[in-house]
């Protein structure tokens, strides 16, 4: 975390050096330094990146590597579709890490069954791919995620081809609709999710993706028995500052930016019904 | 006590505006504030400003920092000011807000370097309150009217002279520098005014935790127009918006502006999603920070009973009506 001396709303500079393209709408930017990686952000933490002339914008951090950071961003407005727009080379203001991580702590030694739906898989993916680095630390290993279409499965490399092949992990993936080509599952994640029937028994479920579908899969892991502290999610609010002075991502007196983005669905349920 | 009588008041105000830039409280037309003190200024200590003096340590506008994209990608924060700030005749309402500022920038794990650069340079110099006007509740959400709790300095009005008493080492210092003008007075200090708008904040704390669904935010909320004046014109209101401006085609600089809770694209998020689609949700959210939540969060009120906005919203929203309101209202346990 950065020191309280330091001038938290100040960037560090930084380079994009690498694109991946996701889907249609989803693209993966590697993010570096002249001093190598910003800094080395726990799972779940967020970080700022901001883009001349555009402006600046929160968004989870997806992985990192020796030297760099990775994100996964979705195109959904101006500061989104800016970096759509940008090739390799381009420099990019990044501060942070932000907010709390994913309690891995808590989390050894027990099953671990993700469920994402769309872009929610991003802010997963770096739990997810920490699981995978320390195999030997979390029992069985599920994912459950879904999309839209099969067009706009993120991370198919992971879904298809390095998590199955993770000893001990299952990888469940479904759409919404079908293509020519589709011979995968299709229905909506909580409707998978109550047919996969994961049984709560020394297991933690974690949960993102559009606040439709988080609903229902609250709903079903609910129904399932699990109970309200082995259910953890991510939020997702407009931000600006990031440290908590701006005031704008407040659920009660939680700043989404300090306080989370990561809570239990018992820390979730002592807050007032706006996430 | 020392004291000044009244009529040497400025030539005491010139002796304080060399240790500094001095703010004096001055009207022009229908709006006053604190603005720099020049020695043919109108001081107006008759009434408290209508601005605040949150501007003077977190202004509408502020450069975060310069920026330059090209061979080399540099960021550059302005440099940090030198001179004392001194701001004359603070209300305590307006003491007792910066206290709640302090909270927000200067605590919980980050400190805000803008802020606390030109915090470290303020002296304050409160003047308490003789006469409350009838939009005035300060005592209510417990803040002494008279003593200024948090002032580096405390004035009282005694009829013909004002008395003074530092209170931090900052008000010593200062008070050292204007000694020779100072004489002994046998007068006390005075009584706490009263008040004519009496309004009962005991118990909304528990009380609101418990409301958060309830038809009384439709109601509350039905006048609201959006405007935002109250957070504008209110001293303890801090949230803000971060934007850049572009001098050149890679070379500008990032700022930041006051943002209000009551705007339409306060909290929508790029995809549309927004928690607080109308005025219910954005008054509702508002109403709770000032009460509840900044009492969770710092245990105070992010409402220091000024009236600001009760006296200058076009829509006739009223908080203290609203906290008065919630003696009818009953929750369970």
């Amino acid at each position: 975390m950065a020191s309280s001396e330091q001038n938290p709303l100040v960037p560090e500079m930084g380079t994009i050096t690498k694109i991946i393209d996701e889907t249609p709408d989803v693209k993966t930017f590697h993010v570096t330094t002249p001093n190598g990686k910003p800094f080395t952000p726990k799972p779940g933490q967020l970080a700022m990146l901001s883009l001349v002339p555009v402006g600046e914008a929160m968004f989870s951090i997806t992985w990192q590597g020796d030297d760099y950071l990775e994100f996964s961003i979705k195109r959904v407005g101006v500061m989104t579709d800016a970096l759509h727009e940008v090739e390799v080379g381009a420099a990019v203001g990044v501060r942070g890490p932000y907010g709390n991580s994913f309690p891995v702590d808590i989390m050894k030694g027990k099953d671990i069954v993700f469920i994402g739906g769309g872009i929610g898989l991003a802010p997963l993916r770096s739990l997810i791919n920490h699981c995978v680095a320390n195999r030997d630390d979390f029992g069985k290993l599920e994912v459950l995620y879904g999309s839209r279409s099969p067009a706009d499965l993120v991370f198919k490399y992971d879904l298809f081809d390095n998590w199955p092949k993770v000893k001990d992990m299952d990888v469940y993936v479904t759409v919404d609709r079908g293509d020519d080509d589709w011979k995968g599952k299709v229905g909506f994640v909580p409707a998978y999710l109550e047919e996969l029937k994961p049984s709560p028994e020394g297991k933690i479920a974690v949960t993102c993706g559009p606040p439709v579908m988080i609903k229902y899969v609250l709903q079903s892991l609910e129904k399932l028995g699990f109970s309200d502290e082995q259910v953890i999610t991510t939020l997702e609010m407009r931000m600006k500052c990031g440290v908590g002075k701006c005031g704008r991502c407040n659920i009660g007196s939680k700043y989404i930016c300090l306080d989370g983005p990561v809570f239990s669905l018992a820390e979730l349920k002592k807050l007032p019904p706006e996430w | 006590m020392k004291a000044v009588s009244k009529e040497k008041l400025p030539a005491l105000l010139e002796e304080l505006a060399k240790e500094g830039t001095l703010y004096v409280p001055s009207s022009s037309g229908d709006m006053s504030r604190f603005v720099p003190w020049k020695s043919d200024i109108q001081i107006d200590l008759d009434h408290n400003t209508t601005m605040s003096l949150k501007g003077i340590l977190f202004p509408q506008t502020e450069v975060l920092y310069d920026y330059k994209f090209g061979e080399e990608n540099t960021v550059e924060p302005p440099p940090p000011g030198s001179e004392k700030i001194i701001v004359f005749g603070v209300r305590p309402c307006d003491v007792q807000a910066i206290r709640c500022l302090d909270e927000v920038f200067l605590t919980r794990t980050y400190v805000d370097s803008y802020y606390k650069e030109k915090r470290e340079r303020l002296i304050i110099i409160s003047l308490g309150c003789t006469v409350a006007e009838d939009t005035c509740f300060c005592k209510d959400m417990g803040v002494n009217p008279v003593e200024a709790e948090g002032a580096d300095m405390v004035l009282f009005d005694l009829d013909g002279e004002y008395g003074f008493e530092e209170k931090t080492d900052k008000g010593k210092e200062i008070a050292k520098k204007i000694a020779s003008q100072l004489s002994e007075t046998s007068k006390k200090k005075p009584e706490a005014p009263s008040f004519s708008l009496q309004v009962n904040s005991k118990g909304i704390v528990e009380k609101l935790q418990k409301m958060f669904e309830r038809p009384i935010w439709e109601e509350v909320s039905q006048k609201c127009i959006g405007c935002n004046t109250c957070a504008y014109l209110c001293p303890t209101c801090h949230c803000f918006d971060i934007n850049s401006k572009n001098t050149e085609a890679m070379k500008g600089y990032k700022y930041r502006t006051w943002d209000a809770c009551l705007g339409k694209d306060y909290a929508l998020m790029a995809g549309g999603h927004d928690v607080r689609p109308s005025k219910v949700e954005r008054i509702r959210n508002r109403y709770l920070h000032k009460l509840l939540f900044f009492q969770e969060r710092y245990g105070m009120f992010l409402c220091t009973g000024c009236g600001r906005c009760l006296r200058e919203c076009p829509a006739g929203m009223n908080i203290a009506g609203f906290i008065n309101q919630l003696e009818g209202v009953t929750v369970d346990g």
